[in-house]
């Protein structure tokens, strides 16, 4: 097995957040694909965590979700970004660009900079 | 916020859980059926494609399992989980089941039940508005009377004059009331009814009484200033308990008349139900009647002297107001007080008059003589039953212990299979806290009936409508809960961590053949641990029972076998004294008339009446005392034959006869006591008299009679000096030759009945006796002397019984606690001993085997015992009477019996043990 990381678990929540924003209302498969798409099969995700954490954003009032129906005709269950989903994406997006600003600065640091 | 919001929404799931797992179920397969058709669009077989999609799923189980604990409250479902599931187990095992909640139930209820007195007796503040803003005056207990200018600077009781000089000179106090220290039996008739006439308490309060506690009526009104002026319409409250119990709650007694000591009073009001008056006292007082109405209704009234002392005070504070500063004002009108009094004092109360101060206290719990009369006895009991609880506790801890190490391979397997270690902890913890609350429950029942109980036995004289609810209130309740809870936790503690060490490997390898077992060091300690409080509670009651008997037995200068007591209350106003004589010579004629009586005396107080007239002796050819000399004597007034009648041995002279009248010389019949502290060489004939009465010559001793038990508060001090006076005669002033000094002590209350031996006399019979004399003659209560001695040793008797109870069912908790442990290790070595056997041991030293463990185990639990025995001795003497601190004779007859007991127990599985065969024991490996 290759040595993936783990996901964080407000990583995935950002990424579901985030996806939804992108790509507007998905079903549960759909956002697991984009996710996985995007991070390009690095990261290690058994798909079945992704649906605890849709249902903790849910209860958190951040994403909403009903029943529809899907290209192919299918039943699926839908989620979709609400407006306190938007603001929270939008605080925990610069929170975590801040940190990871932070960090690649501490890791670009050479010696000589911290004498 | 968002943790708030998320809380509800699960909590709300928490309700819809089927609808959502349908959901979650839905979701996750259309999740597979998407991923399963892309990957066949990207050309995986169909039955590969499925496959790959589940495993890129993950643990389907693992992802609805972390589901479910995001949704709803899954502590609140794994909870009720886990009770349904120790509910299970216990139900499996109800013998277990049902003998730990029965003997939980008699730990909790028992001390519940003490609390429940402890905390209306010494915790409870009088149901009153605001009781924090109460004060009360004087610290020691002095009722009822107290004469003179002094009280051994803590001025507890006032004179009405000081009464009102506190009132109208201290700034501080919103209202100061005044109440009588002690009660006043009072002979009560409905008017206009023609009922034979009651003796019932009654209390004399000033007008504000009611106003400074907050009390409103319950039916009428309450007293107010304008009924306690000189010259005011005579009015009086009602006690609710009387209205109630003797009048049926009948709405016309507001506003009816009553003769009370044959003056008609008004009854203006009713009081509320659960107010009793100030003191918390087992006897409450039934009519309420202002300050200055004593003197019309008591003949040698206390109200008019400025130096007799009989009322309590309360004052309820100013918001805002400081107690110290008030108390300090206080303390100089006192001075004040007193200064202006100087004239009129004695040689020594002027002398002593520097040293007079006051203290003020909170007076939120009223004027507390049950508290001081029953705090040692309610804490002694607290520590026992506390005590019991403990050994109970340590039993079903043992009990517990033996079924965990039961499940052991269970528990071992859980854990084995993944099961989170908080839960298998959580298993017995819960078992433990049903089992206890059960048992609370159930204790709670009994508390309610034990607490009754105990209350008609520590209180007789109040069993009807004491002023104390056996009733569960809040506090009570928490305590049992609190306590079923600590007990369970107690309990199932060392269980549950002993459930968590359980190795699986172990378990899976085939527990039951190691020598050693795990659990049983817990076990052994829990053992020794109650076997040395059995020791300690078991000694306990020898002490209190030991201590009983020798009160019991010691002499108490009179006879109260074959003897009546008729407590009567003769009007107190009115009669004139050669009226009153003749009033009881006729009842002493109506009485002896009875067939079966040989002897019939009265007497002011009879011997443990409790109570007795008092004053300083002054011996003719003696100096006179100085201000701190003890010249303390009780005494008693008494008709021809007294102490021929009460069997009380005159030892030299004579005693009262009826050559002694008004008119003869003045005579007294001394005790051993006194003619010991104040007579020298032959006390007959000598002359004493009493302090302030002006003469030391007033009496002449004509007999000593043996020393006589009057008192049930000192039982355990020797008996103090005591002289006897004829009734018929009378002490006059020496200023007003015509005036009696002491019209009080001759109202004769108490009429003692000598019987011919063997003879049972109604009391009806007596009753009508005494009604053929007088109708109107209340009489409060008739009773046999042996009755009157033995209510003495009551409280101690409970205390004793209840220790031995105690004391017997630790005993047999412990024994049970031996034979369990014993048992068990037995059980365990069955292997070993078939072994041994087999190796040629001898039968009798496999007993030996077994019996070693367990005798070590007595012999620890003893010797931890006796140092706890011993420490609890020296509790127990310094507060009950004739108790020895250290009684070896006790403490060694406890351990036997304990150690006997206990080996008792031990020897059944021991000789069981012997019985193994060796081929069985072997073939089970």
């Amino acid at each position: 097995m290759k040595n993936r990381p783990d996901v964080l678990q407000g990583t995935l929540a950002l990424m579901v957040l985030r996806t939804l924003e992108v790509l507007g209302p998905l079903h549960g498969y759909g956002i697991a694909r984009r996710i996985e798409q995007i991070s390009g099969d690095l990261l290690n995700v058994n798909q079945g965590t992704l649906y605890p954490v849709l249902l903790k954003l849910e209860q958190e009032g951040a994403i909403a979700s009903e029943w529809g129906t899907s290209d192919n005709n299918r039943r699926a269950r839908f989620y979709r970004l609400t407006r306190a989903g938007r603001s929270r994406l939008k605080a925990e997006a610069a929170g975590w660009e801040q940190t990871s600003a932070i960090i690649g600065r501490f890791l670009a640091a050479k010696a000589e900079d911290l004498q | 916020m968002r943790t708030l919001r998320r809380f509800l929404v699960r909590a709300g799931a928490w309700f819809t859980s089927r609808r959502d797992q349908e959901r979650i179920r839905e979701e996750i397969e259309d999740h597979l059926a998407r991923q399963t058709a892309d990957l066949v669009r990207a050309g995986v077989p169909p039955t590969e494609a499925r496959r790959q999609a589940v495993l890129k799923f993950g643990g389907l189980d693992a992802a609805t399992e972390d589901w479910r604990d995001q949704r709803g409250l899954p502590l609140v479902d794994t909870l009720g989980q886990d009770v349904r599931y120790a509910l299970r187990r216990l139900r499996s095992a109800p013998v277990f089941a049902l003998t730990t909640i029965l003997t939980l139930a008699l730990g909790i209820g028992a001390t519940t039940a003490i609390f429940t007195l402890v905390h209306a007796v010494l915790l409870k503040s009088l149901p009153v508005a605001n009781p924090d803003e109460l004060y009360k005056l004087g610290e020691t207990s002095r009722c009822c009377f107290w004469g003179g200018y002094s009280q051994n600077g803590d001025f507890s009781l006032v004179s009405y004059e000081l009464y009102q000089h506190f009132r109208d000179n201290t700034e501080g106090f919103a209202e100061l009331a005044a109440f009588s220290a002690g009660i006043t039996p009072l002979a009560v008739q409905r008017a206009g009814r023609g009922d034979a006439a009651d003796s019932n308490a009654g209390e004399f309060v000033s007008g504000n009484y009611f106003t400074t506690f907050g009390i409103q009526a319950y039916a009428g009104r309450m007293l107010g200033p304008a009924d306690d002026r000189p010259g005011a319409p005579l009015a009086a409250v009602m006690s609710h308990r009387l209205w109630t119990r003797r009048y049926g709650a009948d709405p016309a007694i507001v506003g009816s008349t009553y003769t009370l000591e044959g003056t008609p009073f008004t009854i203006v009001g009713i009081m509320p139900p659960g107010f009793f008056g100030d003191t918390l006292r087992s006897d409450p007082p039934d009519f309420f009647l202002p300050l200055h109405t004593e003197p019309v209704v008591i003949r040698d009234a206390a109200l008019p002297h400025a130096d007799l002392h009989w009322l309590e005070v309360i004052g309820r504070v100013r918001p805002g107001a400081a107690a110290t500063s008030i108390e300090a004002g206080m303390r100089l009108e006192l001075t004040r007080w007193l200064r202006s009094h100087e004239s009129e004092m004695s040689a020594n109360d002027r002398a002593k008059l520097s040293e007079q101060t006051l203290h003020l206290r909170p007076g939120g719990a009223g004027i507390t003589s049950l508290r001081d009369a029953y705090e040692r006895w309610l804490l002694i009991l607290l520590m026992v039953t506390g005590c019991a609880l403990v050994i109970v506790c340590a039993n079903v801890a043992s009990l517990m212990l033996v079924r965990g190490l039961e499940r052991r391979r269970q528990t071992s397997l859980s854990l084995a299979l993944g099961a989170p270690p908080h839960r298998v902890i959580r298993g017995p913890i819960i078992e433990s806290l049903l089992l206890s609350l059960a048992g609370g429950g159930v204790g709670l029942a009994i508390a309610f009936a034990g607490t009754r109980v105990i209350l008609r036995l520590v209180f007789p004289a109040a069993s009807a409508g004491a002023p104390i609810a056996a009733w569960p209130s809040p506090p009570v309740l928490a305590f049992a809960f609190v306590v079923s809870l600590a007990t369970g936790l107690a309990f199932g503690i060392v269980p549950a961590w002993m459930a968590t060490r359980a190795d699986p490997m172990d378990a899976l390898r085939g527990t039951g053949r190691s020598v050693t077992s795990a659990g049983s060091r817990p076990r052994a300690a829990l053992t020794v641990a109650q076997t040395a409080l059995s020791l300690a509670l078991l000694s306990m009651a020898g002490l209190l029972g030991t201590a009983l008997h020798g009160l019991e037995s010691q002499p108490l200068g009179f006879e109260p076998a074959d003897r009546i007591v008729a407590h009567v209350n003769p009007r107190l106003s009115g009669d004139e004294p050669a009226e009153a004589a003749v009033m009881y010579e006729r009842l002493h004629e109506a009485v002896r008339r009875i067939p079966g009586v040989t002897g019939v005396a009265l007497c002011v107080y009879s011997p443990f009446g409790n109570n007795s007239w008092g004053s300083g002796v002054v011996v003719d050819g003696r100096p006179a005392p100085g201000p701190h000399d003890d010249t303390f004597a009780s005494w008693d007034r008494a008709s021809a034959g007294y102490f021929d009648v009460i069997g009380t041995p005159i030892l030299r002279g004579r005693g009262i006869t009826a050559q002694d009248t008004a008119t003869s010389r003045h005579v007294a019949v001394v005790n051993e006591a006194f003619a010991r502290k104040f007579l020298d060489g032959d006390p007959i004939g000598k002359h004493f008299g009493q302090h302030g009465s002006g003469s030391e010559r007033e009496y002449e001793v004509i007999g000593v009679a043996r020393d006589a038990r009057y008192f049930d508060f000192n039982l355990d001090e020797p008996i103090g000096p005591m002289f006897f006076l004829p009734d018929v005669q009378h002490d006059f002033k020496r200023d007003a030759p015509s005036e009696d000094a002491n019209p009080g002590s001759h109202i004769l209350r108490d009429i003692v009945l000598r019987l011919q031996p063997g003879v049972h006399l109604s009391s009806q019979a007596v009753r009508d006796a005494i009604a053929s004399v007088d109708p109107a003659l209340p009489v409060a209560s008739i009773r046999p002397m042996s009755e009157q001695v033995a209510d003495a040793f009551g409280q101690q008797r409970v205390i004793a019984r209840f220790t031995l109870f105690f004391g017997v069912l630790s005993l047999l908790l412990a024994s049970i606690g031996l034979y369990g442990v014993t048992a068990h290790n037995a059980a365990r070595r069955t292997a070993e001993i078939g072994l041994r056997i087999a190796l040629g041991a001898d039968r009798v030293d496999v007993v030996r085997l077994i019996l070693r463990s367990a005798l070590t185990l007595i012999g620890i639990g003893l010797l931890l015992g006796l140092p706890l025995a011993a420490a609890v001795g020296p509790l127990l003497s310094s507060q009950l009477y004739g108790a020895e601190p250290l009684n070896p004779a006790v403490l060694l007859s406890a351990a036997l019996v304990l150690g006997a007991t206990g080996v008792a127990a031990c020897c059944i599985p021991a000789f069981r043990a012997r019985s193994t065969s060796p081929a069985d024991a072997l073939r089970a490996e």
